[in-house]
């Protein structure tokens, strides 16, 4: 015993050290530059000058009594980058040729040079054009003649729209827990989740699907790594030394990255934008803040991406990265902006600015014609709201007008899809707490009031432009909206400090059909079909109780799903139904046709799924009962050890040693009452005079 | 069922126990008192006084002749269960945690907590043999260097004893040599508790893991987990029902911090069965489910009666009084801390 516990101080253990010295045959076969390709990066160049000069060109051409002027000019414009050690004027027959060469003391002033002089204006005809001087030589070499890349083996991964073939039509979701040393995939069942995939450690952080669903984004220090196909194999890594945020472009097509590290002045890594086909880089961008990302936001169709800086509005095009028209558009002071989600139309938001009132812009893209512009008054604030297919625009509007004290907010709707955009308007004068349209229809609700006074409202935007208010539910225990991804029902949570109160609602007839609670919920994420809503209570918010739990649209509790440290779920998305809108009208004509069908299949599997599970128990119990039978047979060929051991009593049974008992009389104090006399005597002495005799001698007998 | 509520302790219950025939119940608390009660009416029939340390743990011997406990106060000692005179004190270095009577009830276990500098021991001694109490030399001691011994029972037949360290791992420690016969690592955090069947060929451990296990005395083999959402305190498999009962809640620590709501503090049956086999770990069906105002640290059945268990409850916050229910069958009076001996 002494020998294992005190294993440590085996004197044994302590002579043997491992020997970390290479044996003698070994070839190191790993290269510097895989080894610290990050770091050798960074290894110091020899500089032999060449590095330094700069060439410039479109330099006006002299004669000798303007050359020291034109000398003095060029220094004042180029020292700005750096100290400038010769400079050479080539010279033919008396006059410059036109050209100069300049030399810094360091490659990187030469650089900062090129950067910044190139296409500085002379004057009219003189237009500097600044190229380090080594770049000659590197675009001189190239070979004129073309060489075809070598073509890269098709690797293929299966059917990466697997999971939209299943023939129970189940979605499936991605599971972080265990404080994200675990990630799951299961498939979506009513009875229970079915395991796709499990992994250990398959992201550092957290994971991100992308729009339609084909790949699955993780999270590592090196880069992000993106999976998929039917056993979710690896698709592509993009590099990303500290990757922090992720955008996916709508079409999926590019996917861009946020590192905080990384930055170097001559080199964008902040913001990478990746093809995802080819793992390239397609472009570097510098970024300060993250604050609010996605910092780039796509059209709908990934054609363009949009960036807003102080007073400027940046639009990319695919797949060049190039600036759309090559300039960005100057909008002073613009606070927001926002892509519709059904068309190629940016809205964007400029605040008050002394006379001029605020504004709210539509821009069509790529022809940068403004088919709307709205002007409005004591804005405070301005929130952009797109509906889902881009038939609306509602931008929420908090107001204080004059004379008044205190916010009012108005919703602005924008009827895209009507002639000249006509707008109309719904004033609230109580604060706002949430507002969302509804994905693929015209209402839209929105929470306000004060809590615990919070009302839900649900309003209409009808064909006359008209909005009508539907229904009010007042006093409602919510801070969210939650719309069903197909409308019509919605979630109204009272998430976190509202101990996760739940109501489902069906907006045809505003109904509640169900009034829930998951105690302390964190997230609620409708599933993409709109037939299931799951409540969360994550890790990352709160310590105990992590859950997820799954709700038919209805509000009706399918399954309690616990998991230790349970962080995050999210449903994979679907891509757009390729069903025309004639063949979804059809679909929802005939049914009653298929719903007879598919509730045939639910009965069937339902009593399948019974059968299996009484199954399941007879053979659990079988297995039970099979095991204490062996254990009680040992346990009876024991029974003469145990007599030995305590003298020969039979202790096996309870009454096993019936006739060795002694009988024994135990008394209990069961009870006492003390009542007191004079109390008794006293009530009936007051009845006396009233009370029969009878019932006075009754009173004696009592006492 | 109605439950008899016994008062008898001012700080929380350590541990309960009742003897072979089940009509007595032994408590100790952390106020160094050993009550003895009748289990039929909750009446106590005495105390044992001597401790002058909380008392960790209790055992009664099969024919309850003698009464073992352990305290803080460094000591094991024995008592004589019928006039509660002190028959032997065994001075320790550190506070003991768990005791026991071997089958034979000839031969007594403890285990010492690691503090002060000194390791965790699991001491042997042979009541047989007076010299060994007198010189206070246990014929065996183990040292356990590596993770203290937070709860342990004697197996079947006093061969070996089955012990559960902090780390979860669960260990055989033979009675003769003191080494380690089999081990278990199933949990995997402190195990609280372990409580063997009335024939003593399986046990049930209760962990911090927020599961309680059920293995087989012998092999050790783990046979079923029963799952909960809080870390289990004790647990307790019923004498003559497929069933298990389990106790648990939020650690002491956090009690006062935490609302009754979130700490669930509750006592849960389970159908052996069909809790727990291992490939559906998620099939529960809790027979009853009661709630209670505050945490559950110990549980015991009654070997006789099929509907007596009972819990006890720690204090919650500093309530003077600490109460522990006894469920039973029949319709019973309440009494209140009055002192008789048992009638002969």
């Amino acid at each position: 015993m002494q020998d294992t516990v005190d294993m440590v101080d085996d004197p044994e253990y302590e002579e043997e050290e491992p020997s970390f010295s290479d044996p003698e045959d070994f070839v190191d076969d790993v290269e510097d530059d895989e080894l610290l390709g990050d770091i050798l990066r960074e290894k110091p160049q020899e500089a032999d000058g060449i590095d330094s000069v700069v060439v410039v060109d479109n330099v006006p051409q002299v004669g000798p009594e303007r050359l020291e002027k034109l000398k003095n000019v060029i220094h004042k414009i180029f020292s700005k980058f750096g100290k400038i050690t010769t400079e050479f004027y080539p010279e033919v027959e008396g006059t410059t040729k036109g050209y100069i060469f300049l030399e810094y003391a360091a490659p990187t002033q030469a650089l900062e040079a090129v950067k910044n002089a190139d296409g500085y204006k002379l004057d009219k005809q003189h237009t500097f054009r600044v190229n380090l001087f080594t770049d000659f030589d590197k675009y001189m070499n190239i070979s004129d003649e073309w060489e075809t890349p070598e073509k890269q083996p098709f690797k293929d991964f299966g059917n990466m729209r697997h999971w939209i073939e299943d023939p129970d039509c189940r979605d499936q979701y991605s599971v972080i827990y265990e404080a994200g040393e675990r990630t799951a995939i299961f498939s979506n069942d009513a009875k229970e989740p079915i395991t796709v995939e499990e992994r250990a450690r398959w992201t550092e952080t957290y994971v991100r699907w992308s729009p339609k669903g084909t790949y699955l984004a993780t999270f590592h220090q090196r880069g992000i790594a993106l999976w998929g196909g039917e056993k979710f194999k690896q698709i592509q890594r993009f590099s990303h030394q500290g990757v922090s945020l992720i955008d996916f472009s709508p079409c999926e097509r590019y996917v861009v990255t946020f590192s905080p590290l990384m930055d170097t002045k001559e080199d964008p890594q902040a913001i990478i934008i990746w093809d995802i086909l080819t793992g390239q880089k397609k472009r570097g961008f510098h970024c300060e803040s993250s604050a609010h990302w996605p910092i780039f936001k796509w059209s709908h169709d990934g054609k363009f991406f949009a960036r807003m800086t102080p007073d400027t509005l940046s639009i990319y095009e695919t797949p060049s990265m190039g600036l759309l028209d090559k300039k960005s558009l100057k909008i002073t002071g613009i606070k927001d902006f926002s892509w519709s989600p059904g068309d190629n139309i940016i809205a964007f938001w400029v605040p008050e600015d002394k006379d001029i009132p605020a504004r709210v812009t539509l821009m069509q893209m790529p022809s940068r014609q403004e088919i709307r512009v709205r002007n409005l008054f004591n804005v405070v604030d301005c929130k952009l709201h797109w509906q889902r297919n881009g038939d609306y625009l509602c931008v929420k509007v908090d107001r204080t007008p004059k004379g008044t004290q205190g916010v009012v907010t108005n919703f602005e709707i924008f009827r895209m899809r009507e002639k000249q955009v006509p707008v109309d308007v719904v004033e609230m004068k109580e604060s706002i707490i949430a507002f969302a349209w509804e994905p693929n229809g015209s209402k839209f609700a929105v929470l306000h009031g004060e809590s615990p006074r919070i009302n839900a409202s649900f309003y209409h935007v009808k064909n006359n432009g008209k909005i009508e208010l539907i229904k009010m539910f007042d006093k409602q225990q919510a801070n969210s909206i939650f719309w069903s991804p197909q409308g019509q029902f919605m979630v109204l949570a009272g998430l976190r400090s509202m101990n996760g109160a739940l109501a489902f609602v069906d907006t045809s007839d505003c109904t509640m059909m169900n009034i829930a609670e998951h105690y302390m919920a964190s997230d609620v994420e409708w599933d993409p079909t709109g037939r299931y809503v799951v409540t969360s209570v994550s890790w990352w918010s709160h310590k105990v109780d992590n859950a997820y739990w799954l709700w038919t649209f209805q509000g009706r509790l399918l399954q309690k799903n616990n998991k230790d440290r349970f962080c995050q779920l999210l449903w994979r998305p679907r891509p757009p139904t390729l069903l025309s809108t004639e063949q979804i009208k059809m679909i929802k004509k005939d049914l009653k046709k298929y719903s007879k069908i598919f509730e045939q299949k639910d009965r069937l599997s339902q009593s399948k799924a019974s059968k299996e599970l009484v199954d399941k128990r007879r053979a659990m119990m079988e297995d039970y009962r099979r095991y204490r039978e062996a254990a009680l047979q040992i346990y009876q060929e024991q029974k003469s050890i145990r007599l030995e051991l305590r003298g020969g009593v039979d202790t096996d049974e309870l009454d096993s040693n019936v006739d060795d008992w002694e009988e024994e009389t135990i008394e209990f104090f069961i009870n006492e009452e003390i009542i007191p006399l004079g109390d008794l005597y006293f009530i009936p002495q007051k009845l006396w005079k009233i009370l029969p005799s009878s019932q006075y001698n009754g009173a004696e007998c009592i006492s | 069922m109605k439950p008899i509520l016994l008062q008898g302790h001012e700080r929380s219950i350590t541990q309960i126990k009742y003897n072979r025939e089940g009509d007595l119940l032994f408590s100790v608390a952390k106020d160094t008192v050993t009550n003895v009660w009748y289990s039929v009416n909750g009446e106590r029939l005495g105390t044992y006084n001597g401790h002058t340390g909380a008392v960790w743990c209790v055992d009664c011997d099969w024919d309850t002749k003698n009464v073992l406990t352990g305290s803080a106060d460094n000591s094991c000692r024995l008592w004589d269960c019928e006039t509660g005179k002190q028959l032997a004190l065994l001075n320790t270095n550190s506070a003991v945690r768990t005791c026991g009577f071997d089958f034979s009830g000839n031969i007594i276990m403890f285990s010492t907590d690691k503090q002060m500098g000194y390791q965790c021991y699991l001491n042997f001694f042979d009541l047989r043999d007076p010299q060994q109490i007198d010189d206070n030399q246990p014929y065996l001691s183990v040292p356990c260097s590596d993770h203290k011994i937070t709860s342990a029972v004697w197996g079947p037949l006093g061969e070996f004893v089955i012990a559960g360290h902090e780390n979860g791992e669960i260990n055989q420690f033979s009675a003769k040599s003191g080494e380690v016969l089999k081990k278990a690592k199933e949990h995997s955090r402190q195990i609280n508790d372990i409580q063997p069947s009335v024939d003593l060929t399986i046990f049930i451990s209760a962990s911090k893991d927020n599961t309680a296990k059920l293995f087989d005395s012998t092999s050790l083999d783990h046979i079923k987990t029963f799952k909960t959402e809080r870390p289990v305190n004790s647990a307790a498999i019923s004498p003559i029902m497929d069933h298990v009962v389990m106790g648990g809640g939020q650690e002491a620590m956090e009690v006062t911090t935490t609302s009754t709501r979130i700490g669930k503090f509750e006592a849960r049956y389970a159908k052996m069965w069909q809790f727990a086999s291992l490939l559906n770990p998620t099939a529960s069906t809790n027979i009853t489910q009661s709630s209670l105002e505050e945490g559950i640290t110990n549980s015991a059945f009654t070997t006789s009666s099929p509907h007596l268990s009972s819990f006890k409850f720690s204090c919650k916050g500093w309530v003077p009084v600490i109460e522990f229910n006894l469920f039973t069958s029949h319709r019973l009076l309440q009494n209140k801390g009055r002192e008789v001996r048992r009638g002969l």
